[in-house]
C-alpha cells in the first residue's frame, strides 16, 4: 500500500479519510494486516459440541472449517483442499468423521490429517508424503468462555493478552450466570457497506439511537435505553481497539417484554456477584471487539461478525444468545426479540443498513472522498479511568470510541504486513 | 379436491391481498389476518444429505438442523400491526423513500383444511423490490397459508414462508409478504 495509514486517520483531531471505506488497495491491505493478524471470532462452543461436529465460517475472506475431532479436541483449518485449492466442506454445519473433496476425492480426517488419496500407489508411486499434506491449521486457536477465536498470525499475542480488560466487558454479555450462554437463532445476510461502519457503530455510536431508531422505540420494539432523557452512561475503550457503549449501572436495557424485564430484575443479584464491583459502576450494552466482532444486549442479545466482502460489501453473521440457565419462556422471548429487533427484518437493524450503505456509496465520488469524516464529539474530554480499566468519555454521547477504533486501525495498517 | 368455485375464490382472495401490498394499503392488508395469526419466514440451510459421499458421518444424532433458529420473521397480529405503525412514524428509514414492490404468486394449490371453514393454500412467490434510484432485490420462495372463513370472508390465520436463499442477498427485509 502506497499511502501512510497515519495520513488517513488523524485521531488527535478526530478526522478520518473516506478513502479507507472504498479504495480496493486499502481493502487488500486490511485483509493482510488486520484480518490475517488479529484474533477473529469463529463460533460458539455449543455449535461444535460433540465429536465430529463442524461449523464452516470465514476469517476475513479466508474460508475456515471448525471441527471437533473424535478425541474431543477442537481444530480450525483453512477450508481448502491442499491439492487444487477447492473448497473442501460446503455445508454450514453438521457432523463428520472425515471430509472428502468433491474434485478428486482427497479425504481428510476431522483432525485434519490427509487419510485418503485416490490412486496413491499407482499414480504417485512413493512421491506423496500424506503427513505433509494435511489441512492447514490456523496459527493460534483458543476460546474465551465458550467463544472460539483464531488468528493466522503465529506472532500474535495470546488471546488473553489480546482481550486484556475487554474480557470483563465480554463477561457482561456471555458470563452473567452459571453455565454461560446458548444460541437460540442465527441469521446471515449481505449489506452493501464497508465493514467498518457497523463495527464503529456498535462500538461507540449511542448518538444515532434517538434519531435512527426512534420509530422502533415509539412502536414498542425497544425501551430505547440510551435515548431516554434521564439516561446516563459512558463510552469505554479498554485497549487494543476494543470499544463499548455503556449505560449507567441502574439502567435496564432489556426489550419491553414482560418476561425479559422480570428476568433482568430477578437475576440482577446473581449477575452482580459474578461480575464484581465494576458492575456497580457501568453497564456495557453494545460493543465491538476489534476488528469485526460486535455484541449487543439491549433490545436483543446478539453477537455478530462483520465479514468483509470487498470494500463496499459486508456479510453479517449474527447469533442470538441467552443465558443457558434461563427458563424456556425467557429463551423463546429473547429469540423473538432478536427476530423482531436485530435481524435482516429487525425493526432496529433494517434502518441501520440503509444508512451504512449510503455512507459507503457516496465515497465513490473523488470529490466526496476528499471530505474528511468528523469524529470530534467529546474530543479531548476522554480520560483513563482505572476503575473501568479503559479510556472513558465524560458524557453518554461521545466519539471517543471511534477515535480509539481508528487509531488502532492505523497502527495495525502501518505495521509491516509480515510483522 | 375442493371444487373449482372455491379454488377460484381463494385465488382471487390471494391476488387481491398481493395487490394491497403493492399499493401500500397496509391497514387494509392487516384486516385480512385473524387475531390468532402466526406469520413465519425462514431461510434455507446448507446441509449434506444422508447419502452424500462428501463426508463420512460420525454421529447421525448430532448437530440437528433447527428451523426456528433461522426464522427471519416470527410475528403475531400485534407485532405485525406494530411494524405497520412504524411505517407511519415518518422515521422508518429503510422504507423512506418507500420500496416499490411487486408481489407475484403462482402455482397455487388449494387443499381442504383440518377444521370446518378452513382451507390450506400453498403457492410460490417472487417479490420484486425496487427502491431509490437503482436498488433491486428479489425475494423468492414458497408459502403455505391457513385460511379461515370468518363472517363470510376469508382471513389468514397462519402464513409460513420459506426463502430459497441461504445468505440473504438483500440488505434487509423491510417489505411484507
Amino acid at each position: 500500500m502506497q499511502t501512510d495509514p497515519h495520513a488517513l486517520v488523524d485521531a488527535e483531531h478526530g478526522l478520518v479519510s473516506r478513502r479507507i471505506f472504498i479504495e480496493p488497495e486499502i481493502y487488500e491491505a486490511e485483509l493482510a494486516r488486520i484480518f490475517a493478524r488479529c484474533w477473529l471470532f469463529l463460533c460458539h462452543d455449543s455449535q461444535v459440541a460433540r465429536p465430529g461436529d463442524f461449523f464452516t465460517t470465514y476469517m476475513g475472506e479466508d474460508p475456515v472449517l471448525v471441527v471437533r475431532d473424535g478425541g474431543g479436541a477442537v481444530h480450525a483449518f483453512l477450508n481448502v483442499c491442499r491439492h487444487r485449492g477447492n473448497r473442501l466442506c460446503r455445508a454450514d454445519s453438521g457432523n463428520a468423521a472425515s471430509f472428502t473433496c468433491a474434485y478428486h476425492g482427497w479425504t481428510y480426517g476431522n483432525d485434519g490429517r490427509l487419510v485418503g488419496v485416490p490412486y496413491l500407489k499407482e499414480a504417485y508411486r512413493d512421491g506423496l508424503d500424506r503427513a505433509q499434506w494435511g489441512l492447514l491449521p490456523v496459527a493460534q486457536l483458543d476460546q474465551y468462555k465458550g467463544l472460539w477465536f483464531a488468528t493466522f498470525d503465529p506472532a500474535a499475542p495470546p488471546l488473553a493478552a489480546y482481550l486484556g480488560e475487554m474480557a470483563w466487558y465480554l463477561d457482561n454479555f456471555i458470563d452473567r450466570r452459571e453455565g454461560g450462554i446458548e444460541i437460540v437463532a442465527m441469521h446471515k445476510w449481505t449489506m452493501p457497506c464497508n465493514w467498518k461502519f457497523p463495527a464503529e457503530n456498535f462500538g461507540g455510536d449511542a448518538y444515532h439511537v434517538p434519531w435512527s431508531h426512534l420509530s422502533a422505540i415509539t412502536t414498542a420494539f425497544s425501551t430505547g435505553v440510551t435515548a431516554r432523557p434521564e439516561a446516563t452512561g459512558t463510552m469505554v475503550s479498554p485497549g487494543n481497539g476494543h470499544v463499548l457503549i455503556c449505560v449507567g449501572p441502574e439502567m435496564v436495557g432489556e426489550p419491553p417484554v414482560g418476561e425479559l424485564q422480570a428476568y433482568d430484575r430477578a437475576t440482577r443479584p446473581e449477575v452482580a456477584a459474578r461480575l464484581g464491583p465494576r458492575f456497580g459502576l457501568v453497564n456495557p450494552i453494545v460493543g465491538t471487539m476489534f476488528p469485526n466482532f460486535s455484541l449487543l444486549r439491549a433490545t436483543s442479545r446478539t453477537f455478530r461478525v462483520w465479514h468483509p466482502r470487498g470494500p463496499g460489501r459486508t456479510e453479517v453473521w449474527s447469533w442470538v444468545f441467552i443465558d443457558k440457565a434461563a427458563p424456556p419462556e425467557v429463551k423463546e422471548a429473547i429469540r423473538l426479540a432478536g427476530v423482531r429487533g436485530f435481524s435482516p427484518a429487525g425493526t432496529f437493524e433494517q434502518d441501520d443498513m440503509d444508512n451504512w450503505q449510503e455512507c459507503t456509496e457516496t465515497c465513490r465520488g473523488v470529490v466526496a472522498r476528499r471530505m474528511k469524516l468528523n469524529t470530534q464529539m467529546g474530543l479531548g474530554r476522554e480520560r483513563f479511568d482505572p476503575a473501568l480499566g479503559g479510556w472513558a468519555s465524560d458524557y453518554r454521547y461521545s466519539e471517543s470510541n471511534h477515535r480509539q477504533f481508528y487509531r488502532r486501525w492505523a497502527e495495525l495498517m502501518a505495521a509491516a504486513p509480515d510483522a | 379436491m375442493p371444487d373449482a368455485d372455491l379454488i377460484r375464490e381463494v385465488e382471487q382472495f390471494l391476488y387481491r391481498e398481493a395487490r394491497l401490498l403493492d399499493e401500500r394499503r397496509f391497514r387494509e392488508w392487516l384486516d385480512l389476518f385473524t387475531d390468532d395469526l402466526r406469520y413465519f419466514m425462514v431461510n434455507r440451510s446448507n446441509r449434506y444429505p444422508p447419502a452424500s459421499k462428501a463426508i463420512a458421518v460420525l454421529d447421525p444424532s448430532a448437530a440437528p438442523d433447527r428451523e426456528d433458529e433461522r426464522a427471519i420473521l416470527d410475528e403475531s397480529k400485534e407485532t405485525l400491526a406494530a411494524r405497520v405503525a412504524r411505517l407511519d412514524t415518518g422515521m422508518a428509514w429503510a422504507e423512506d423513500p418507500p420500496s416499490r414492490s411487486r408481489h407475484l404468486i403462482a402455482n397455487i394449490e388449494v387443499e381442504p383444511g383440518a377444521a370446518e371453514g378452513e382451507v390450506e393454500a400453498c403457492c410460490n412467490f417472487i417479490v420484486y423490490r425496487s427502491r431509490g434510484e437503482r436498488e433491486e432485490d428479489f425475494y423468492v420462495g414458497a408459502r403455505r397459508d391457513l385460511l379461515r372463513r370468518v363472517g363470510g370472508a376469508w382471513r389468514i390465520a397462519r402464513r409460513r414462508l420459506v426463502l430459497d436463499q441461504n445468505v440473504l442477498s438483500a440488505k434487509n427485509v423491510s417489505v411484507f409478504f
